[in-house]
């Protein structure tokens, strides 16, 4: 019974996928209890307790969309991103704000970011208008898609998130890119944009523009902005091949690691489990890459293969800009490590993503 | 396609990505693996070292001239105060009256990392270390470290030495095992026993967090104490010396003439040791134009004057080129050649005793002519004037008699020779040398190891060094009879000293030098069983009188005080 269902599942890429994701789970509440044990206990169990409760609600999202027909999304796309950008004005307006960003908004009790679930309506509206015949020119093609990114993005710069307002970006770019549009198009916008970027300095927050120059030069404030790429830094290196083991971690369970149950948690890990683990991790994201990247070349309709598209190219992008961070070779723009970050609105939205893409398969 | 060629290319871009993470990872985890995980031990391993107490150094009557007491210091950790630190620090500088930057400039360095503790206001007192603490709270540590003090300083100095952090000499100091926050003793007996003194720093080895928190003891080491030594010296002599000589520039030795134990060692100018432990005023001490530093009793050869003629007139006898009652005539000088070499006054006819007692320099002339050069050295090395006489002192300078060897092939003319055997020319020793020479005719043909300390710990360093000079004690008594003359005859040259009534016997020394004659005096007493050599050296005073006054007044104060 057991094997049958495990060759079932090497068969099927859904299976194999699914198998990653409940390897993720394990890894994900392994490191969430090493990075709040302290001294022997466990603080902060709430924490640990809440995103439990995330991961079975994922789960149910997920399950849950992997039935729901994928082509409903082209006909909610612009309803659902019309929704979100209400969401982002209402977090300007009643947000609350974490670490010097008003990213939050409470419903019921429960926070969440809407700014998260920009990256499902971003990837939906995308594939829809790209995908449609009538998108041929400039302004239906480009210009349309663009404008409507863009508005999503500044409202998201604006609380801020940096990290999240890039990879829209990025995503419109790639997902412009792999459909037939025109590619000069994308390439004037590009240089826009780059253009444009000195402004859109001018418009970062000071503790930003810090942590830019920090990237740079991380010994300039070794005990303020620096002090967490220096730390990071060590606990990774110092894990060396094998880790220092579960709990050992001294960066982590001496505290010498901010933030390291959220954007860092892959710091952690490789101060815990070393090389090996950190290659472990990264072998299961790029398997789960490559399974999506390879039904993308069997889908026939435009729509599905942009969206599948979409999530793969976010999923590496959250993957290499999180661990980049980390490793000190990117700068620190905060933004979850996939799966395994703290983060229930995170958490969910890649649930629901892979959901959708378990749909699209299934059809 | 134009779609499957788009995502290939993506494919590729990313499958990059993710080797680019994996290589930074292999460099960062295999290739520089042990570097970071030694910052990273670094991070959470903290030896909170215990500083080893330095032994005491004390007198010979268990008076104590340097020990270590507890000074109080506060210190900050910086990782603690990284957002408030300029705001602690002007404020403890209010509290305290004393200058912000002061602060800044002890952090800045002694900064060794994020977590270990930095002194940044060092040697308050209790009281006000436990008020900062009490008012400051968490963000401050009261950090007691032992300090050297020396109760006698000045008096002391150069015997002593002082202390000083290893760092500013840690290059040449590691290969000994020091730690650049270590002690190490700087000149002195400080210097020549440090390694008695000093003992071994211990330390705990724990585990902390971010903020300082101890959180695992990984071990111990417990500070040994450094061995207590005791000197030979009389703190009581040694201060009543300071005072004789205060003022004036030169050197006043006293030692035992049986065993060599020095009772009192004082070179002037001197300077405050403690000075050197608090930091302050150190520069015109190195820089001083007296130098202060300099110890004139060992440290420095100066020509010798008439102090070296009973060695010539030794010399002279041991050679049987004279009996006691040759007489040579002085007419005020002697010529050589178109030379006049001059003498004091026309002395008329002089004898041997005469010639010393009155310290005629024609009579020496004379002798010197008939001994010649080599013999002169070779008894002048017999009496140890060119050997140092290994006292337990750093620096120890030997002097210079012009032997051959020396001399290389330099023209030596007879007018030299008559230099020579008035001690001028090339004959220079350090006081110490020629005290310990005369203290020959005390002891009757041995020369006598000098020596400071006494014991170390418990164990008694009783061991005398003494050497047979073998020069017939015949001929010894010959010459000490002549410096019994010196002091008690009528008309000899220290006859001031004679009213002390300690029984003196020695030889003035008036030695002509650049900027002015240097004033000796060295002589012991009481002459029928000599217990005491003494050695006053001072340096272009004029002439042997200022030496005089200074014994005079010396002895004087030792006598009033029942010292001797």
């Amino acid at each position: 019974m057991l094997r049958n269902l495990q060759t079932k599942a090497a068969k099927s890429p859904v299976g194999s996928i699914v198998l990653c994701l409940l390897l993720l789970s394990i890894v994900s509440l392994t490191l969430l209890y090493s990075s709040l044990h302290q001294g022997g206990e466990l603080k902060d169990q709430a924490i640990f307790y809440k995103q439990i409760m995330w991961l079975a609600f994922a789960w149910i999202c997920f399950i849950g969309f992997s039935f729901l027909n994928y082509r409903l999304w082209f006909d909610f796309a612009i309803i659902f991103y019309i929704l979100n950008i209400l969401l982002l004005i209402a977090v300007e307006f009643f947000g609350k704000s974490a670490l010097g960003a008003q990213r939050w908004l409470d419903i019921g009790g429960f926070s969440f970011q809407p700014s998260e679930v920009s990256k499902i309506t971003t990837i939906f509206i995308l594939a829809r208008l790209f995908s449609s015949p009538e998108s041929k020119g400039l302004w239906r093609g480009v210009l349309v898609p663009f404008g409507l990114v863009i508005l999503n993005v500044a409202l998201i710069a604006k609380q801020p998130d940096l990290g999240t307002a890039l990879i829209l970006v990025f995503l419109f770019f790639a997902l412009g890119f792999v459909s037939s549009l025109r590619k000069r198009y994308l390439v004037i916008l590009l240089l826009v944009a780059l253009i444009a970027s000195p402004f859109a300095w001018n418009h970062l927050k000071s503790y930003q523009k810090k942590r830019l120059i920090v990237f740079l030069n991380p010994n300039v404030e070794p005990l303020g902005a620096g002090y967490t790429i220096i730390q990071s830094k060590i606990a990774i290196g110092s894990g060396r091949i094998c880790g220092k083991g579960f709990l050992s971690g001294t960066q982590n369970q001496f505290n010498f690691l901010p933030e390291r149950h959220t954007d860092f948690i892959f710091t952690v890990l490789a101060e815990e489990w070393g090389l090996l683990g950190s290659l472990f991790l990264l072998l299961i994201y790029f398997y789960i890459f490559n399974k999506i990247i390879d039904i993308v070349n069997y889908l026939k309709d435009p729509f599905a293969r942009l969206i599948s598209f979409g999530i793969a190219f976010l999923f590496f992008l959250h993957v290499f800009i999180n661990i980049g961070m980390t490793l000190g070779i990117l700068p620190v723009v905060g933004l979850p490590l996939l799966f395994l970050s703290y983060g229930g609105t995170h958490l969910i939205v890649s649930f629901i993503l892979l959901g959708v893409f378990a749909n699209i398969y299934r059809q | 396609m134009n779609y499957d060629h788009s995502i290939k290319l993506f494919r590729r871009i990313c499958a990059v990505g993710f080797f680019i993470l994996a290589g930074s990872l292999f460099y960062y985890q295999v290739i520089n693996g042990n570097y970071y995980l030694r910052r990273a031990k670094n991070n959470y391993v903290r030896v909170i070292p215990s500083r080893s107490i330095r032994g005491t150094i004390f007198d010979r009557n268990n008076q104590p001239l340097a020990y270590d007491r507890a000074a109080f210091n506060i210190a900050v950790i910086p990782y603690q105060i990284r957002d408030n630190k300029d705001f602690l620090f002007y404020n403890i500088a209010r509290y305290l009256k004393c200058d912000t930057r002061k602060l800044s400039r002890n952090y800045n360095r002694r900064f060794q990392n994020l977590f270990s503790p930095i002194d940044v206001i060092l040697d308050i007192d209790k009281a006000t270390a436990f008020k900062i603490r009490g008012y400051f709270g968490e963000d401050v540590i009261i950090d007691p470290q032992p300090q050297r003090y020396y109760p006698y300083g000045l008096a002391c100095s150069h015997i002593l030495g002082y202390v000083k952090e290893a760092a500013a000499f840690y290059e040449n100091l590691k290969q000994y095992g020091y730690t650049p926050y270590e002690r190490v003793g700087f000149s002195g007996i400080e210097q020549y026993y440090d390694s008695y003194l000093r003992g071994e720093d211990g330390g705990d080895l724990i585990e902390v967090n971010s903020k300082g928190k101890i959180v695992g003891f990984l071990g111990n080491q417990n500070a040994q104490r450094g061995a207590d030594i005791s000197l030979t010296v009389d703190y009581r002599i040694q201060e009543i010396a300071y005072r004789a000589l205060e003022g004036r520039r030169g050197t006043l030795i006293l030692m035992n003439s049986k065993n060599g134990e020095i009772l009192s060692l004082v070179s002037f100018p001197a300077y405050d040791p403690n000075n050197f432990i608090k930091g302050k005023d150190v520069e015109q001490y190195l820089t001083g134009t007296n130098k202060p530093m300099h110890n004139r009793a060992v440290q420095s050869a100066y020509p010798l004057g008439s102090t070296f003629k009973p060695i010539v007139a030794t010399a002279a006898l041991g050679e049987e080129k004279i009996s006691p009652s040759t007489t040579f005539m002085c007419t005020g000088e002697m010529r050589l050649g178109n030379t006049q070499f001059r003498c004091e006054k026309e002395h008329g006819p002089e004898n041997l005793y005469q010639g010393l007692a009155h310290s005629c320099n024609v009579y020496f002339y004379n002798l010197g002519l008939l001994v010649g050069r080599d013999k002169i050295c070779e008894w002048a090395a017999r009496f140890g004037l060119n050997t140092p006489t290994n006292i337990d002192l750093p620096y120890e300078k030997k002097g210079i008699i012009p032997t051959q060897n020396f001399l290389s092939g330099r023209q030596w003319y007879r007018g030299d020779t008559l230099n020579l055997s008035i001690g001028q020319g090339y004959t220079e020793s350090s006081p110490m040398e020629i005290m310990c020479a005369i203290n020959v005719f005390a002891t009757g043909g041995y020369l006598v190891k000098p020596r400071l300390l006494k014991k170390i710990g418990t164990s008694p360093s009783e061991e005398i060094r003494i050497t047979d000079i073998g020069v017939a004690v015949r001929t010894l008594e010959i010459v000490k009879k002549a410096l019994i003359d010196v002091v008690n005859s009528d008309d000899g040259t220290a006859r001031i000293l004679k009213p002390l009534s300690l029984d003196i016997a020695g030889k003035t020394g008036t030695a002509q030098a650049k900027g002015g004659s240097h004033g000796w005096f060295v002589g012991f007493f009481p002459y029928n069983a000599p217990q005491y050599t003494i050695c006053i050296f001072l340096e272009n005073a004029g002439s042997s009188y200022e030496a005089l006054k200074v014994a005079h007044t010396f002895l004087e104060k030792l006598k009033e005080q029942k010292l001797l």
